[in-house]
């Protein structure tokens, strides 16, 4: 599906300054890694995930094609931030290359912050780019399969083995993984370790985490960790540094919060990607940082901004959603469309839904305490480890919370602990009346499910399931 | 190949998911505690009672009402387990205790409880790494069953009865090390198929009840001849296979098994449980250091350097790396296993199986093709 097959928004000359503006920022993102000299251009211009990131309006122009005004701007700015994130990352990495720890993907980077290494989330290249380029992760994943990687295991893992063996992952110093969020991706870090010729320190995480016994032992993990790193890398923790992310996470955790408890109201004053890519960003990759706490504010500003003008984000909102599991990276525009054509506002996906404890800043025992909690009950993490319940329970919960109509379910094949759930979950859906759509595709690989596909699906839900008229 | 062969009473008791050793200790009063995982610590289910069988379901056909509710990407051992117990093949099993040991497990643990809940069900919190902290993590985790169990069935798991329970475990232990050790032979009087429907046969049914049988075998077995005539001696390694006719297809092919590296074989499961110090904390040692998955996630070089040395004491010529389909932690791992092999010599195949034996002649000409690439 192409953008042109959307009904372009009608825009003022305000709206294309938007657009233009925000492109600008954008492209500023990726002109600052020029501070750091031609030869360190031609190494990571290399890389071939940056070429494509750096290169693309498509991000822009998908979250701005549709809608006009206030929310346009919210989505052109939210969008700027997400790719101004993803370059403070590479910067950072560029202005300390022997301080490089690249982690897994529900590892939060406060720690790394706080002993003043360079993380770098292996999978968000996974993440990012196909949602640039849809076809991106293919050649990433034939790699992996051709190296004996099963097809079967999950797409995204498979994407970031292919990367690792294709030499396109930065070098760095350390490799940092864990037991989440599923056998594929924790068996990963064998293969990158490997190929990438790097020490890897994995975490442990238990599988019932709702007491003091597993979190006790998680905070072990975690001084088990940075006593590694220490070891390993030039990094030295710096506990009033550590202080100081934590705080900075706080904050952005503040707005954000306040941000959810706004999108509960009818008709929602946010939606789409200011709220999911935002967090995946801000919240997960890049967190601890100002520009997450700035990002977060603005967005938070411009919800009662749209609220103050007394409508909602979307022209018609007819129905509310969450989407569960994660985003549809191939299809990125699958929640424009459905803005559009039957005007869906989706509040929430599983990867935004944190349960937010805020970081006890009070000591350095407390931090990690709070940090540990952060990471077991994580998005995901609590989903795919832990028992049903977490996610059975949770879903049931945003239900009710967000007043939905409708729960989408990505059905991502290679996601072996979701899809063992889809079983029961349809039955305690049926049982409590709540719609259930449940989208076979495939998280990073096109050929699987296009994308085309993907909508037909969507479609053939909303129209006989939910009944609904087309907006358009 | 001239084959010895095995008596029929350890054949008969693989062909039911539930044999009759099994129905016959319950009629006296024990308990039978199903498990499906090597991370389930043997002896604690084997205290003041009760007994442990590790369920296999053998004559499955087709898993639909398990795909139903797990869909068909899960391994198809957790979806045949699922298939049977949803065709109340385990109602009369007293209990199950699962291992947070991998994505398949846990969610046939969640999918059993919501489908046909057990009256004990409960799922052990394995961490995915050793050292200290994990051992005594296991150890706590042992204690909690041991307590549920103790609760639920009234039998006594305290430290006196889970030591006398180790001891029992290790004669057991001693007595198949001693059987496997035969395979050693350049003409060995047991065959995989053989070995592995001991195995099979001893793991699902209470022990105590085939001991003495198992002695008379491995007296008869010492005193028997030795297998002749086979092309090349090859080591199993790779997932979860408790089905002999699978060793078997590779045996009639020429090829003989003299040892599995999988977590239903020889090795490292027959090796023997210290019998001193804190019972609790030995099984959490024993489990977290011996039992060489994938699943953990910190010992691909330990589990490397094991295979590898397998190869020598067992002197295999070929190595067989067989792994379920959809099993992410072997699937991942089986690449990098070859690699090792083959750069240290050693002619690997690599399989992919569905639980159930399927495919007899696919699998036979696969092996006689690797065989002959082996110039035997």
């Amino acid at each position: 599906m192409r953008l042109q097959d959307l009904k372009k928004a009608d825009t003022s000359l305000a709206d294309k300054a938007v657009y233009a503006r925000y492109r600008l920022e954008a492209l500023g993102s990726f002109a600052k890694l020029l501070r750091h000299g031609p030869a360190k251009m031609r190494e990571i211009f290399s890389w071939d995930w940056l070429r494509t990131l750096s290169g693309s309006s498509n991000l822009l122009d998908m979250a701005t094609y549709t809608r006009s005004g206030l929310y346009r701007e919210a989505n052109a700015y939210a969008i700027s931030e997400v790719i101004g994130g993803i370059g403070d990352l590479i910067d950072g990495i560029c202005a300390m290359p022997d301080r490089v720890v690249i982690h897994e993907d529900l590892i939060p980077p406060e720690i790394f912050f706080g002993m003043g290494l360079a993380p770098f989330m292996a999978e968000m290249l996974g993440i990012a780019v196909p949602l640039v380029k849809a076809d991106w992760a293919e050649k990433y994943i034939d790699i992996a399969e051709n190296e004996g990687i099963p097809p079967d295991t999950c797409s995204l893992p498979k994407c970031t083995m292919g990367i690792a063996l294709a030499g396109q992952m930065p070098k760095c110093a350390a490799l940092v993984a864990s037991n989440m969020p599923c056998d594929g991706g924790m068996a990963s870090y064998t293969v990158l370790e490997r190929e990438m010729k790097v020490p890897c320190f994995r975490l442990d995480i238990p599988y019932n985490f709702y007491n003091d016994k597993a979190l006790d032992y998680f905070v072990s993990e975690l001084k088990r960790l940075i006593a590694w790193l220490e070891e390993h890398t030039p990094g030295r923790m710096d506990w009033d540094r550590m202080k100081e992310v934590c705080e900075e996470r706080n904050r952005a955790m503040e707005y954000e919060l306040e941000i959810w408890e706004l999108i509960r109201r009818k008709p929602t004053p946010m939606a789409g990607e200011p709220l999911w890519l935002v967090h995946l960003i801000h919240m997960i990759a890049n967190a601890g940082k100002p520009r997450g706490t700035r990002t977060m504010k603005n967005i938070l500003d411009m919800t009662k901004k749209i609220m103050e003008n007394g409508g909602g984000a979307l022209p018609e909102e007819r129905y509310r959603a969450v989407l569960w599991n994660p985003p549809t990276l191939i299809f990125p525009e699958l929640f424009v469309w459905a803005e559009q054509k039957y005007g869906i506002a989706l509040l929430m996906d599983m990867l935004s839904y944190n349960r937010h404890p805020f970081v006890d800043t009070t000591s350095p025992d407390t931090m990690l305490r709070s940090l540990a909690q952060i990471i077991v009950q994580g998005p995901m993490a609590r989903h795919t480890r832990g028992p049903s319940e977490n996610f059975f329970d949770d879903l049931f919960y945003l239900y009710e919370y967000f007043s939905l109509d409708m729960i989408w379910m990505a059905g991502h094949i290679g996601c072996k602990n979701t899809m063992a759930l889809n079983g029961m979950f349809r039955e305690k859906c049926r049982e409590r009346g709540i719609p259930l759509f449940t989208l076979n595709y495939d998280l990073s690989d096109t050929r699987i499910v296009s994308p085309i596909e993907m909508r037909k699906q969507a479609e053939a839900f909303m129209e006989t399931v939910m009944k609904a008229e087309p907006l358009f | 190949m001239k084959q010895p062969f095995i008596p029929d009473f350890f054949c008969q008791l693989i062909d039911q998911p539930v044999n009759t050793l099994v129905d016959q200790a319950q009629a006296q009063g024990r308990k039978a505690i199903a498990y499906t995982c090597s991370y389930v610590p043997q002896p604690l289910l084997s205290v003041d009672g009760l007994f442990p069988i590790r369920v296999r379901a053998p004559n499955v056909v087709g898993t639909p009402m398990a795909d139903t509710y797990m869909s068909s990407v899960l391994c198809s051992y957790t979806r045949s387990i699922l298939e049977l117990a949803l065709e109340w093949a385990f109602d009369s099993i007293d209990g199950w205790v699962f291992t947070a040991s991998c994505d398949h497990l846990r969610r046939l643990y969640d999918n059993l409880e919501y489908l046909n809940k057990p009256a004990f069900n409960h799922i052990v919190d394995l961490p995915h790494r050793s050292g200290e902290a994990a051992e005594k993590w296991l150890a706590s985790e042992f204690r909690i069953l041991a307590d549920a169990l103790s609760q639920a069935f009234g039998v006594d798991t305290g430290d006196q009865a889970l030591a006398k329970a180790i001891k029992v475990h290790n004669q057991y232990l001693t007595l198949m090390r001693e059987i496997s050790a035969m395979r050693m032979e350049d003409n060995p009087p047991v065959t995989g198929a053989m070995f592995q429907t001991l195995l099979a046969a001893t793991s699902s049914s209470p022990k105590d009840l085939l001991m003495d049988q198992l002695g008379e075998l491995r007296d008869t077995l010492g005193k028997s001849e030795g297998v002749t005539g086979y092309r090349a001696r090859l080591l199993l390694a790779g997932s979860h296979c408790d089905d002999p006719a699978y060793i078997e297809v590779m045996e009639k092919t020429g090829g003989l098994v003299v040892a599995e590296r999988t977590c239903t074989g020889s090795i490292p499961a027959l090796s023997p449980i210290p019998e001193n110090g804190d019972p609790f904390e030995t099984l959490a040692r024993q489990g977290l250091e011996n039992i060489s998955c994938p699943r953990m996630m910190e010992s691909f070089q330990q589990r490397e350097e094991e295979l590898l040395e397998a190869v020598k004491e067992y002197r295999a010529e070929g190595v067989v790396l067989q792994t379920m389909k959809f099993c992410d932690t072997w699937g991942v791992e089986s690449g990098l296993l070859t690699k090792s092999l083959r750069k240290a010599g050693i002619p690997v195949l690599n399989l992919e199986r569905e639980y159930t034996m399927s495919s007899e002649g696919q699998l036979q000409t696969r092996i006689q093709a690797f065989l002959e690439s082996m110039g035997k």
